[in-house]
């Protein structure tokens, strides 16, 4: 049954789902927009696509904390964290952000043992999954595979209808948030039981070759020509909703601290530096290379499928225009 | 900006015939450039070894980026290096030149007066989407909407860091492409805006840049674009010590861009990259406007990167320099 809300009234429904736990939406910052933790009068953008900052740092969040220490004298004391509250929703999370979860999945929760930071997020936290309406100029998720208006792993699919969003719920949270919100919710309008069927572009990319024909191509020199507009900063990792990489860090001092983890970037000198100075990556040459073929041949050859969800965040952010579009191409990954 | 009635196609095709043949007689071997990006709106740098590389060469609109913080590194590996430069540019070359990050005999520049780059951002609240819709016509953008044309003043579209530029035209070059355009800005005025948005109270500065910096996500990238940034290691990564934690918070921020900015003052040629580059849109040309404007106050007039001959204020020391921390 597709259920069907004002915009006018989306404030209300807020303030009940933000009753339950946090509730993450994408909130402008400025000219950025990121997702959040919403609370009153929030500026809330349910419009734009997509997110500056990619849906995963609700659920690898920039920092987190794993415990504290204390010492005392010789003694050593752990103390785990105090948790967040359970029963998150997270709202407004595109079909991209989605698959970009399940690419975090199987590296965080799909894993024996699973990361008990990423599977508790995971497991206590809603998806609310909003349809693109217009996709930006920088989407190709349809390269993907990935269908805008139908994302998978949601718990409730919302589109925008007139005035308003239609909700479906997939899976019993999806009913149950639903339930909550009560009477602020109408029976949708006829006509309106599926979401408008919504397609990418694609850059003129194929796919065909990869990962398998990237393995002889570590030498290639397409990428002394790539690397070269390269600034060395973190920006595409960091937006990237398939980039994961963490690091592990004590704050503190001798008696009393809290280790937590991080982002880290791939695109950093220090990420592989070692104790005594070697460096297996000391150029930028190798660090670029490293970035896109993670993304096209490691993570598929690992996982199954490449590390890119066409959202086009790469596209938009990069100051030099360096993407993985462009990798592609001079893969040769472009039908002609 | 007029600029000898030559329009962006002509300009590009007499830049591209100046530095073909500097490049094909060996005065040069590799020239530093623009050209087109992924989309019509971006233009990104081009690395010109070949005469078939030059093709690719353009000057539009979009020409944003600021080439010579590749110099140093370039020059590591070229003999002798071209570059095409705006007023920004010419500005970081006499930076990277005072800071002897490179060899002055082995960089030849082509100097372009700037008209100021177009912000897709603008043009997209305008109702642009495709290239086709905007048409520029001299001082003007003619923008076909739906409801029909309307012709907007250029400059109402500007990046940030070009609408605040008091210098489009380069201040250094070898040869000079293309004719002198009309200053934009009085350089001695050019903290007005500045001053219209005094925020007098520390507490209301923290509040300010704590909620801009509180977004910051550590990519670095207004280091690594900074022409002005030129620390073999950043402290913001040295091991040993460490002054930094890796960790996201506003105190790590707010403490890498404070420094940051210091580590600029009296040297920040004010080309805005920084806040360019920023992928969460933080206004960090603005900080590094204040400190500037500080410096003038306390030290007089004085522009970075104009002159390789005057020196940084916080780099020398004359006795009539204000010793005290001023009253604010």
């Amino acid at each position: 049954m597709i259920r069907y809300i004002q915009e006018s009234r989306l404030e209300e429904l807020f303030r009940i789902l933000s009753r339950r736990g946090p509730l993450y939406l994408p909130l402008a910052e400025g000219p950025s927009l990121s997702f959040r933790p919403w609370s009153e009068g929030a500026p809330v953008d349910l419009k734009t696509v997509n997110s500056t900052v990619s849906a995963k740092e609700i659920f690898l969040p920039r920092e987190e904390a794993y415990f504290c220490y204390r010492r005392a004298g010789r003694e050593l004391a752990l103390e785990p964290l105090e948790q967040e509250a359970a029963n998150a929703v997270a709202f407004g999370l595109r079909a991209c952000d989605l698959r970009g979860l399940e690419m975090l999945d199987r590296v965080f929760k799909d894993q024996d043992p699973p990361d008990g930071l990423y599977l508790r997020r995971r497991e206590q936290t809603a998806i609310v999954a909003l349809a693109c309406a217009e996709p930006a100029p920088y989407c190709f998720c349809s390269l993907f595979g990935i269908d805008p208006a139908r994302a998978g792993g949601a718990d409730l699919q919302a589109w925008w209808h007139g005035e308003g969003l239609c909700l479906k719920a997939l899976t019993a949270a999806g009913e149950e948030l639903l339930s909550s919100a009560g009477e602020l919710l109408h029976e949708g309008p006829a006509g309106a039981e599926e979401p408008p069927r919504v397609e990418t572009g694609n850059f003129g990319l194929k796919l065909e070759g990869l990962p398998a024909g990237l393995r002889e191509r570590f030498d290639d020199p397409v990428w002394e020509e790539l690397y070269r507009s390269c600034l060395g900063c973190g920006a595409c990792t960091y937006i990237c909703p398939t980039c994961y990489c963490f690091d592990l860090e004590d704050f503190g001092h001798q008696e009393k601290g809290e280790r937590y983890r991080c982002w880290d970037s791939c695109m950093f000198r220090e990420f592989t530096l070692m104790a005594g100075g070697h460096n297996p990556r000391p150029t930028r040459k190798e660090r670029v290379r490293n970035r896109f073929l993670h993304k096209l041949q490691y993570y598929p050859e690992r996982y199954g499928e490449i590390a890119c969800t066409g959202c086009g965040r790469c596209l938009r952010s990069c100051p030099v225009d360096l993407n993985i579009v462009q990798v592609i191409r001079a893969l040769g990954g472009e039908s002609r | 900006m007029a600029q000898d009635n030559l329009n962006r196609d002509q300009a590009t095709a007499r830049i591209r015939a100046a530095v073909t043949q500097d490049l094909l007689s060996g005065r040069i071997s590799l020239l530093l450039g623009w050209q087109k990006g992924l989309f019509w709106w971006r233009s990104r740098p081009l690395f010109a070894r070949s005469q078939q590389d030059l093709e690719r060469l353009v000057w539009d609109s979009f020409c944003a980026v600021n080439l010579s913080r590749y110099l140093p590194e370039e020059l590591s590996i070229e003999e002798r290096v071209g570059i095409l430069v705006k007023g920004c540019d010419a500005r970081a070359f006499h930076r990277l030149l005072q800071d002897r990050m490179l060899d002055r005999e082995r960089v030849l520049l082509y100097g372009l007066p700037c008209p100021g780059m177009l912000d897709y951002r603008l043009l997209a609240e305008a109702g642009v989407k495709e290239a086709e819709q905007m048409l520029e016509e001299g001082e003007e953008l003619v923008i076909q909407t739906g409801g029909g044309e309307e012709r907007r003043p250029r400059t109402d579209f500007l990046l940030e860091k070009c609408r605040l530029c008091s210098h489009p035209d380069p201040v250094v070059y070898d040869q000079l492409l293309l004719p002198p355009g009309e200053p934009r800005m009085d350089p001695a005025s050019r903290f007005q805006d500045l001053e219209a948005r005094e925020r007098p109270t520390p507490a209301e500065r923290y509040a300010y840049w704590s909620g801009e910096l509180q977004r910051c996500l550590s990519c670095y990238a207004c280091r690594q674009v900074c022409p002005a940034c030129s620390c073999r290691e950043c402290f913001a990564e040295q091991q040993e010590p460490r002054w930094l934690g890796k960790g996201a918070g506003l105190n790590e921020n707010m403490l890498f861009h404070i420094i940051r900015v210091y580590h600029g003052a009296g040297r920040c040629i004010e080309c805005g990259e920084c806040q360019r580059a920023c992928p969460v849109g933080i206004p960090l040309l603005e900080l590094s406007r204040r400190l500037a404007k500080d410096i003038e106050e306390l030290y007089g007039p004085y522009e970075a990167g104009m002159d390789p001959e005057a020196p940084p204020p916080l780099l020398t020391y004359r006795p009539e320099d204000p010793a005290a921390f001023p009253e604010k």
